[in-house]
């Protein structure tokens, strides 16, 4: 089964970093096919940013980049109001609720994590990616928290994969406490 | 001769596509590389800054400009080392002379061109296949090229592998087209156990060092081996002595550069196709622009629409009597390309039984599926219905 992931936000978010992530856990540590790709402007920071992960159990990946994406993740504003219409219907959206705001109509199949404050107060601004990526592995099918642990540690040097590490976690649980342990309680 | 040899680091990766094409090339043999960074073709030359010089007698050059990387690359193939250049359009319009100069001194190196939107500096960070006709064209002079355009990383891999063969085979440079979705998209690959590489045995203390075999291909010959080699741009003959002033062996030349192409293009065909045989309506397409076809002619079978796919992966020589035969019976082509619409116009006087779409893209993305659905629907009539 082939699944669109999209991820939208600014040049400096560490949107690409995210993906390249995402893509690593699924082609390697859990054997599906996988294609990446990204666009951005020619500056180093700034500038509006995306990156597409395709991910498919068993089939070949034909187009390998995303039309409509089932999970539409924006890190800000501008792109989530850029590409949220190029969700489908039945997608679910994740924003970074520091620096979007929700329209109401889509209010049923967003997730929203304060993801800015969240690396701003307990960690480095630029571990925001990280604590999204946190959120994200809740809401993706066939994504291991361990492995995904893994992966961060195998992409950064010591202190800055120590740091991620309690990034993604803070993100993991804030959307396990928010919208799954809550609706259970 | 194809020689088969052990990969070490082979089995499954996630790579980029120029890391892809970097790996290959140092699989392949490759042992020199110049090249001054250009977006989006610099992670190549950033991983075998480090690569090459991790192997024995493998050695890197930041060039001082594309035109020089382009000389030192020829030159390090005649010191008997398989080398490499990667630029992007600006610098791949800067190497012409010299690629020139590799096409005239029969000199088999492999040039990288992951293209960019131009013209001029252009849109360095998104993609085009503007190049298509400057691959083929560029420098001055009559000469075949050959050209191969990967779409996926995994082609990033064979393909950069397939290019150092056949340069070595045709002792010609050979172009990897590739384009700047293909190489920074990261895929997982198969890096397989065993590669077949082509490797000469160079003649020893012959008298016409610059002769030719029997399908029109010079020998290979180095430096440091005994021969008396002049290796310039004026055209010679086979003791390497300038001919240029000579209207009969001038031509002659000229006509076995052209000619040890175009008399064995039939071992230079490499295309893929799919649902072919009862197709009404084909799409035809090459590099990356490929997979969105291949989509869309998917998704259009299961729709019933009989549609095919054509995925030209050696793009020049321009597999011409090959693709007359497939799309002998097919009423429409659909030609997408990243361009104003190039390489449809060697389609349209290859196939002038069929109705010859082209659908230029320009701006630096790539066509979507459904767009290309959207055509191959009106040109059968099934949209609306």
């Amino acid at each position: 089964m082939r699944r669109d992931i999209r991820i939208v936000g600014a040049g400096g978010h560490g949107v690409i970093s995210a993906a390249i992530i995402l893509a690593k856990v699924y082609g390697i540590n859990e054997s599906c096919n996988v294609s990446q790709t990204q666009s951005y402007g020619p500056e180093a920071r700034g500038g509006a940013c995306k990156a597409e992960v395709v991910v498919s159990d068993h089939d070949e990946i034909d187009y390998m980049k995303v039309e409509k994406a089932d999970i539409f993740v924006a890190f800000n504003q501008l792109g989530y109001e850029q590409y949220k219409k190029q969700t489908k219907r039945d997608g679910v959206i994740l924003v970074n609720s520091s620096l979007v705001t929700v329209d109401p109509e889509d209010a049923q199949k967003v997730y929203e994590i304060p993801a800015s404050e969240i690396a701003d107060t307990r960690f480095k601004p630029f571990a925001v990616n990280i604590v999204m990526l946190g959120a994200l592995t809740k809401l993706l099918p066939k994504l291991q928290y361990q492995s995904t642990r893994d992966a961060i540690r195998g992409n950064f040097n010591q202190w800055a994969a120590d740091m991620n590490l309690a990034a993604y976690d803070a993100g993991y649980h804030y959307i396990q406490n928010e919208y799954f342990l809550k609706k259970m309680a | 001769m194809l020689k088969k040899i052990d990969v070490m680091n082979h089995g499954e990766k996630v790579l980029q596509g120029n890391e892809a094409c970097a790996e290959a090339a140092i699989h392949a043999g490759c042992r020199f590389f110049a090249g001054y960074p250009i977006t989006p073709s610099t992670e190549i030359i950033e991983y075998l800054s480090e690569a090459l010089l991790l192997q024995e007698e493998g050695s890197f050059l930041q060039a001082e400009d594309e035109i020089s990387a382009m000389c030192a690359v020829i030159g390090a193939r005649w010191g008997g080392k398989k080398s490499m250049t990667a630029t992007s359009g600006p610098g791949f319009t800067l190497k012409q002379e010299a690629l020139g100069y590799a096409v005239e001194t029969e000199t088999p190196v492999v040039v990288v061109n992951v293209q960019r939107g131009g013209p001029a500096t252009g849109q360095p960070t998104f993609s085009s296949q503007q190049d298509i006709y400057q691959a083929k064209y560029g420098s001055h002079g009559d000469y075949e090229m050959i050209c191969l355009a990967p779409a996926s990383v995994q082609e990033m891999y064979d393909f950069t592998v397939k290019a150092f063969n056949l340069a070595e085979r045709f002792r010609t440079p050979v172009i990897l087209l590739a384009d700047e979705i293909v190489g920074h998209m990261r895929e997982k690959i198969q890096i397989p156990e065993q590669i077949a590489v082509e490797e000469h045995t160079p003649v020893k203390h012959c008298d016409k060092p610059f002769g030719r075999n029997e399908k029109n291909i010079p020998y290979a010959v180095h430096f440091f081996e005994g021969h008396n080699l002049l290796v310039e741009g004026q055209l010679h003959d086979e003791k390497g002595r300038r001919i240029g002033h000579l209207a009969d062996k001038s031509g002659v030349f000229v006509g076995n550069l052209i000619d040890k192409i175009r008399k064995n293009q039939g071992d230079l065909v490499d295309i893929d196709h799919e649902f072919l045989e009862d197709a009404e309506v084909a799409v035809i397409a090459y590099g990356t622009v490929a997979r969105s076809a291949k989509r869309a002619v998917r998704i259009a079978r299961e729709k019933g629409i009989k549609a095919g796919l054509i995925k030209i992966n050696i793009v020049w020589p321009f597999p011409e009597e090959q693709l007359k035969e497939l799309a002998a019976t097919i009423r429409t082509v659909i030609v997408p390309e990243m361009n104003m619409g190039k390489y449809c116009l060697e389609i349209q006087r290859c196939l002038k039984q069929s109705n010859v779409i082209s659908v230029p893209k320009l701006g630096g993305i790539i066509h979507q599926p459904t767009e290309l659905l959207h055509i191959i629907e009106n040109e059968t009539g099934e949209r609306g219905r």
